[in-house]
């Protein structure tokens, strides 16, 4: 998936693993960028009686770089801590919770916001509250209040949310991770099957997001609001971590753990499907300790990325242009590493400098669409992934489309993309909960009591 | 973040050599009395000593990552540690 579960380490640790980052102008504000980063991947929304929450223990960041250098030149951090009200009972709520400061609610959680520039750290919020978990119409019977509560407005024109959200990100997990069969072509998998419809495989799960919308020159070099696209100072990289203290020690006396020393990274996202598609196995556990200004030793892994070998060899006699094309990718060079330079889509760039860095890179010069198309710049919407990420964008798509060399030509005009480049995809379309049109923009989360578990079968 | 010299080690050897007392040493292993010093830990330290052949000791305390090379120091934790 984007990057769910997407390294052996950090998939034994998902209170920790960031599984989607997305930045864009905001529609509705576009004097204000949005930054979201999502967390716990998966969450089962019956999974009581202890449910999903932000780890006490974890620093989450989101980070942005403004001056080409690939490193963190403004930083916004935050740290959770968790209540328990009521220490006699086993349960989450006690009664219905009709709103975030209801007592019924036994375990809340609260956070602060704190920005660094330049090594210097001011607490921009304090004792933030997020919103619940959604379990079910006796115990969040107005989801929506109770989601709309947890949205503050900060100083500084900033607002702010944390808390549980539906999965935005739509993928059919289980045929991509299946020797790479995309239903709605299997047939002309190396092993085949009769053609089928996409599967969803994440409608029906939740995560948990934070939230920032900030003003744009909050975060650009110079603190402008810009408005030439062409501008270098118009470019922001964005990435997301988590990490945890350095050292853990197992209280015995409270059965809980306490954390030691620096805070170490073990969690990172730029682009989506980064760590998870391009980096081997063996290094993706290195790869999420790192930050994105070191990523020059996994760029052989951009400029020759397997899922581009194996395509060919999975769909025989498909992908033929592709399978003969031997030069470097400079065009996923671009696109994910340092951004697409001038001179290649007109009228647009998002080139943050020579140094190669996973990272989302949005160009805040662009405005958002009237009339979004979720596969982006690709499809002439430039408002979208590569340049950012809105929550809607067919990040998927557009990734499988690239690596299967429908984006070659932007840099390499020799070269004629099979036919297959410009239509393949997993087959799935968002039926994942509904957008919400204003901050924070994910839709709301499935009810535990409401959700009913899809059909598995063995064989 | 580290902070690897040989004044620090002199600032924090105390604290290190004071949570292994409380850890793992008998309290006659330091007996012989290094006093603590005024600037040292007050916080709980954990001791890492990655490769038992080098002089390398690492002290994780509050949010600080002090490193410090101390053949005498590490072979003492090594020992202690020993069955």
């Amino acid at each position: 998936m984007s990057s769910h579960r997407e390294a052996p380490e950090i998939s034994k640790d998902p209170v920790a693993d960031n599984t989607d980052v997305y930045a864009f102008v905001s529609p509705e504000r576009p004097k204000s960028v949005t930054l979201i980063a999502n967390f716990i991947p998966l969450q089962k929304p019956d999974g009581g009686p202890n449910f999903y929450e932000f780890g006490d223990d974890v620093l989450y960041e989101i980070h942005i770089s403004n001056r080409g250098t690939a490193e963190a030149d403004i930083s916004y951090q935050f740290r959770f801590r968790t209540k328990i009200r009521n220490d006699k009972t086993f349960l989450y709520n006690i009664g219905p919770i009709s709103g975030i400061r209801d007592p019924n609610w036994n375990r809340p959680q609260f956070y602060d916001v704190t920005r660094v520039e330049n090594g210097r750290k001011r607490v921009i919020a304090e004792n933030l509250r997020c919103a619940p978990v959604n379990i079910g119409p006796r115990s969040t019977p107005n989801y929506p209040r109770l989601a709309g509560q947890s949205v503050y407005t900060v100083a500084g024109g900033r607002r702010v949310f944390a808390g549980q959200r539906a999965e935005g990100f739509h993928v059919d997990l289980g045929s991509i991770f299946d020797l790479g069969t995309l239903r709605p072509f299997q047939s002309l998998h190396l092993i085949p099957t009769a053609d089928a419809m996409g599967v969803n495989a994440t409608q029906t799960f939740n995560v948990h997001s934070i939230a920032l919308q900030v003003p744009i020159n909050e975060v650009t070099r110079g603190n402008g609001r810009p408005t030439d696209p062409m501008s270098d100072r118009a470019v922001i990289g964005v990435w997301a971590t988590a990490s945890r203290r350095k050292a853990r020690i197992l209280d015995s006396s409270t059965g809980k753990a306490v954390g030691n020393g620096p805070w170490q990274q073990v969690s990172r996202l730029g682009n989506p499907l980064f760590n998870e598609v391009l980096t081997p196995m063996a290094e993706k556990d290195e790869w999420n300790a790192r930050p994105p200004a070191s990523d020059k030793r996994y760029e052989r892994y951009v400029n020759k990325p397997e899922l581009a070998a194996l395509l060919p060899v999975l769909y025989p006699g498909v992908f033929p242009n592709l399978a003969r094309y031997g030069k470097p990718r400079a065009d996923l060079n671009a696109i994910l590493l340092t951004g697409i330079p001038a001179g290649v889509v007109p009228g647009f760039q998002n080139f943050t400098g020579p140094v190669p860095a996973d990272m989302l890179r949005l160009n805040v010069a662009i405005p958002p669409s009237a009339t979004p198309n979720n596969l982006g710049l690709v499809a002439g919407d430039a408002a979208g992934f590569p340049n950012g990420r809105r929550v809607a964008d067919d990040v998927t798509t557009i990734e499988l489309r690239a690596i299967a060399g429908l984006t070659i030509p932007l840099v390499d005009p020799s070269f004629t993309p099979d036919a297959a480049a410009s239509g393949i995809a997993d087959g799935t379309t968002d039926t994942n909960q509904p957008f919400l049109a204003g901050f924070p923009y994910l839709g709301h989360p499935n009810g535990g009591y409401q959700t009913t578990p899809g059909t598995s079968a063995v064989s | 973040m580290h902070e690897t010299t040989r004044r620090k080690f002199l600032g924090t050897t105390g604290a290190g050599a004071a949570a292994v007392a409380v850890t793992v040493a008998p309290a006659a292993a330091y007996a012989g009395g290094t006093a603590r010093s005024r600037n040292s830990a007050t916080e709980p330290v954990v001791a890492y000593v990655s490769d038992s052949e080098s002089d390398q000791l690492t002290l994780m305390v509050g949010e600080r990552e002090v490193v410090v090379h101390d053949r005498d120091l590490v072979h003492r934790l090594l020992n202690a540690a020993g069955r």
